[in-house]
C-alpha cells in the first residue's frame, strides 16, 4: 500500500540516527500501521487502554526523576532508577519535545527489567506506539500487567 | 526490420526529448540565482546561492544559528525571525511553532528555502559564534559512564569564552547513516586555556553523539564544534555562592573554579556535588585538595545510594536534602545550578526555602 | 463503445465536450466504475485535506498527460503505423515516459510559481507517477479514439471523477472515526466495503447518457 508523504516522513524519523541512535523500529520489518494495530489489539486483549499504561508509566518515571538517580521504590517489589541526560528529544510525530534520560524499572523479585523514557511514555499515550520489536525501548504489551502491577489477565 | 529501427528510434527520441526538457527545466526553474540575506536591518548582509535552506545558507556564511538535529526539522532549535521573503509556512514548520511565534514571523530556518531575498533578525550574540576545527588530544575515563574529552584547536587556534558557556559538538555521519547532528556540552577548561576545549560527556543509552564519542572517537581524530554559546556565568556581585551539580553538570563549575583561582576571585562558595554511588564520583581528589588549600572554597560530595562496599562516610542523601541540611540563611547568597530539569526544580525549591530569591538563582538547565 | 457513439452524435462541440466530461467523471468514474487508482485512494483518503491535495494533483496530471498523450498518439504514433511499427505496444512505454516527465516538470514549475500550491499538492506529485488511473485514462482515451481536444476534457473528467471519489471517501471515513467497526474490518477492509457501496451508488449515473 503506498504511503502518504506524511507517513513516509514519520517512518524516516524513526530510523536509527534520525532522532535516536537506535531508532524506534528496531529490527521490525512490519509497517508502522501493522505495529500499531498489533499492539493495540494486545493491549485491548489485556483489558487495558493506552492511556492507562501511559499514566502508570508516567507516575513511575516522575517518581524515579524525583529520586535524582537513586533507586526509587514505586510499588511492592518494583524499583525504578533514573539515568539523566542533557537535552530534549523530539517526538517523530512532531507534537512535542521531551526530556532525555531513561528510567529502568526492575522487578526485585524476578530481576526482570523494563526501560522507558519520557518520550516513549508520550508515544504510548498519544499514538499507542510501543516501538518496533528490537528497539531498545520497546515495551511488549504482554509484560505490562506483571511489571507495572496493572490490572490485567 | 525497418519497423524495429523506427520503433527503437522513436522510443529513444521521445525519452531523449523529455530528458533534455527536464534537464533544461532543472537548470532554469530550480535555479534561484543569488539571493541576499539581510541580517538585523543591514547589520550584516550575505549573498548566497538560492535554493538551499536558510539554516545551511547562514551556517555556510559563518552565522551559526543553533541546531541539534542538523537540519532535519525535528529539534526546533534553529528558530529565526524572518521579517520578509520566507514564503508561506511549510507543513513541517507548523507543528513546531506556537501561535505567538507564527504571528511574530518566527520560522524554523532549516525548513525555509531561500528562493529570493530575505530579511531576518537574530540575536547579535550569534555573530560571535564561530566554527572550530580541532583534534582529539585526550579522551580519558572519569567514571564507568563519563569521559573527559580534550580537544586541541587547530583552526581557529583559540577560543574566547566566558567560564560557564557551552559549545556544540558536530557529530559526523558514522556507523550506517547515523549522525550529522549537534550536541551541546559545557566547557570545563578555564578561558586561559584558549587553545583547548575540554568537556565532560556522560554516555546516553542510544544517544547519537555519546555512542560516537564512546565507541568511535579516537585520540588524533579531527572534530568540529561551534561556540561559545550560553548565558550561564558568574554574576558581578561579591555574594557568597552555592553551587549544585551532579555528574556531567560539574563541567561549567570546573571551568569557573579554575578561572576564579587563576584570577584571584576569592568569592566564598560551597560546591555540592551529588552522585548515586562512589563509582559515579570523579575529580574528587583534585577538588578535595583545592578545598583544603583555599579558604573560600568548600567541597561537599554526597551519595544518594552508596553501595555497601563503598564504605562511604561522607554526606548521604539526595543532593537537595544535603543542601537543605547545610544552608542556614541564604538571604545574601546566590545559587548556581547545573543538571537535569528535575534536579534543578528540586534545588530551586530548597533555595527558595533558604530565602534565596529567583533573581539570585542562575542555572544551566539540561534542556 | 457506447460512449463513442454518444459523442459522434450531433450536438455541437461544446455539447460533445460536456458529455465527455460528465461521462468520464460520473458514468465511467475511473475509480468507482473502472477500479483504477485504488492504492492511493485507500491510503490517502483518511484525511480530507490530504485527499483534496492528492485529488488536485491527480486532476492536474491526468488532464495534462491525457492531452499530451493524445497529441503524441495522433501526430506521432498513428502516422508511423504505416511503417508496421507496433504502436499498440509502444504506446505503453511512451505514455509512461510522458507521465513521469510531466510529473517532474509540474513539480518544478509549481514550486517555482506558487509555494503555497506546492505545499498543498506538490508533495503528492511524485506519488502519483505510478497511479494506474493516470495511465488508465490515457489508454482509455486511445480506446475511445478521442482527438486531442476531446482528450483534454476526458482527462479533466477522469481526474475530476477520481478526486470526487477520494474526497467523498475522506468525508465518509471522517464520520466513521466514531463508529464501532468490527476488528478485522478496520482500515482497508471497511474502506473497500464503502468503495463497493459507493460504486453501486454511482451506477445511477449510467442512465445519464443515452445512446
Amino acid at each position: 500500500m503506498k504511503e502518504m508523504p506524511a507517513e513516509d516522513a514519520l517512518r524516516r524519523k524513526m530510523q536509527p540516527g534520525a532522532i535516536s541512535g537506535g531508532g524506534f523500529l528496531g529490527s521490525d520489518a512490519r509497517s508502522l500501521q501493522e505495529i500499531l494495530d498489533t499492539d493495540a489489539a494486545a493491549i485491548a486483549a489485556l483489558g487495558l487502554t493506552h492511556l492507562q499504561v501511559a499514566e502508570r508509566l508516567g507516575e513511575i518515571v516522575r517518581a524515579a526523576m524525583a529520586a535524582q538517580g537513586a533507586p526509587a521504590e514505586v510499588a511492592a517489589g518494583l524499583q525504578a532508577v533514573y539515568c539523566e541526560a542533557r537535552g530534549r528529544v523530539p517526538c517523530p510525530w512532531s507534537d512535542g519535545m521531551f526530556e532525555k534520560g531513561q528510567v529502568e524499572i526492575t522487578d526485585t523479585r524476578t530481576g526482570e527489567t523494563l526501560l522507558c523514557t519520557p518520550l516513549s511514555v508520550h508515544m504510548i499515550a498519544a499514538h499507542g506506539f510501543y516501538q518496533g520489536r528490537g528497539s531498545h525501548y520497546r515495551i511488549e504489551p504482554g509484560r505490562l500487567p506483571r511489571m507495572l502491577a496493572l490490572p490485567g489477565e | 526490420m525497418i519497423a524495429i529501427l523506427i520503433a527503437t528510434a522513436l522510443v529513444f527520441a521521445i525519452s531523449g526529448t523529455f530528458a533534455a526538457l527536464l534537464l533544461v527545466a532543472e537548470r532554469y526553474l530550480v535555479n534561484y540565482g543569488r539571493c541576499e540575506i539581510d541580517i538585523n536591518a543591514s547589520q550584516r548582509t550575505l549573498s548566497v546561492k538560492g535554493g538551499e535552506s536558510l539554516l545551511s545558507s547562514l551556517m555556510a556564511e559563518g552565522v551559526f544559528v543553533p541546531s541539534a538535529c542538523g537540519g532535519r526539522g525535528t529539534c526546533a532549535y534553529c528558530k529565526v525571525k524572518v521579517a520578509a521573503g520566507a514564503g508561506p509556512l511549510a507543513p513541517t514548520e507548523a507543528p513546531l511553532l506556537s501561535e505567538d511565534e507564527i504571528r511574530d514571523n518566527v520560522r524554523i530556518s532549516c525548513q525555509v528555502k531561500v528562493r529570493n531575498d530575505v530579511r531576518i533578525e537574530i540575536p547579535p550574540e550569534l555573530f560571535a559564534i564561530k566554527r572550530f576545527v580541532g583534534t582529539v588530544e585526550a579522551l580519558r575515563d572519569l567514571t564507568h559512564d563519563i569521559k573527559e574529552l580534550r580537544i586541541a584547536l587547530v583552526d581557529p587556534p583559540e577560543i574566547d569564552f566566558v567560564p560557564g558557556q557551552y559549545i556544540q559538538l558536530e557529530v559526523p555521519s558514522y556507523g550506517g547513516g547515523r549522525g550529522e547532528v549537534y550536541r551541546a556540552y559545557s566547557m570545563s577548561n578555564p578561558p586561559s586555556e584558549a587553545r583547548h576545549v575540554e568537556t565532560i560527556i556522560r554516555l546516553v543509552p542510544e544517544g547519537i553523539c555519546t555512542t560516537w564519542v564512546f565507541q568511535h572517537l579516537r585520540v588524533g581524530d579531527a572534530v568540529a564544534l561551534t561556540g561559545p554559546y550560553g548565558e550561564f556565568r558568574l554574576s558581578d556581585s561579591p555574594r557568597e555562592m552555592v553551587w549544585i551539580a551532579g555528574g556531567s553538570g560539574m563541567a561549567p563549575f570546573w571551568s569557573i573554579l579554575r578561572h576564579m583561582i587563576e584570577n584571584d576571585i576569592r568569592r566564598k562558595c560551597t560546591y555540592f556535588f551529588g552522585a548515586v554511588a562512589k563509582r559515579d564520583l570523579f575529580l574528587i581528589d583534585e577538588l578535595g585538595r583545592l578545598a583544603e588549600e583555599l579558604d573560600w572554597f568548600t567541597f561537599v560530595p554526597a551519595l544518594s545510594s552508596p553501595a555497601a562496599e563503598d564504605n562511604w562516610d561522607g554526606e548521604q542523601g539526595l543532593i537537595t536534602e544535603v543542601v537543605a541540611r547545610h544552608l542556614s540563611d541564604g538571604a545574601e547568597m546566590e545559587g548556581y545550578l547545573c543538571g537535569s530539569p528535575g534536579m534543578i526544580d528540586a534545588a530551586i525549591d530548597v533555595l527558595h526555602k533558604k530565602s534565596i530569591t529567583d533573581n539570585r538563582i542562575f542555572y544551566d538547565k539540561f534542556a | 463503445m457506447i460512449l463513442a457513439e454518444a459523442v459522434q452524435s450531433d450536438g455541437g462541440f461544446a455539447m460533445q465536450m460536456l458529455v465527455i466530461l460528465v461521462t468520464a467523471g460520473l458514468t465511467e468514474n475511473i475509480l468507482l466504475t473502472r477500479f483504477l487508482g485504488m492504492c492511493p485512494f485507500l491510503s490517502v483518503s483518511r484525511e480530507l485535506r490530504s485527499a483534496a491535495g492528492m485529488g488536485l494533483a491527480v486532476v492536474f496530471v491526468t488532464t495534462g498527460t491525457c492531452f499530451l498523450n493524445s497529441v503524441l498518439y495522433w501526430y506521432v504514433l498513428k502516422p508511423l503505423a504505416a511503417y508496421h511499427v507496433p504502436i499498440e505496444s509502444l504506446k505503453l512505454i511512451l505514455f509512461i515516459v510522458v507521465i513521469a516527465a510531466f510529473v517532474q516538470l509540474m513539480e518544478m514549475l509549481i514550486e517555482r510559481i506558487s509555494i503555497g500550491l506546492y505545499f498543498a499538492l506538490g508533495i503528492f506529485l511524485p506519488l502519483i507517477t505510478v497511479n494506474c488511473a493516470i495511465l488508465g485514462a490515457s489508454l482509455f482515451m486511445v480506446n475511445k479514439q478521442y482527438g486531442p481536444a476531446a482528450s483534454l476534457f476526458y482527462g479533466l473528467g477522469a481526474g475530476g471523477g477520481w478526486m470526487l471519489a477520494i474526497v467523498l471517501m475522506a468525508g465518509i471515513r471522517h464520520r466513521l472515526a466514531k463508529a464501532k467497526i468490527p476488528a478485522g474490518l478496520e482500515g482497508p477492509g471497511i474502506t473497500l466495503v464503502i468503495a463497493g457501496i459507493m460504486a453501486m451508488a454511482f451506477i445511477i449515473f449510467q442512465g445519464m447518457v443515452k445512446v
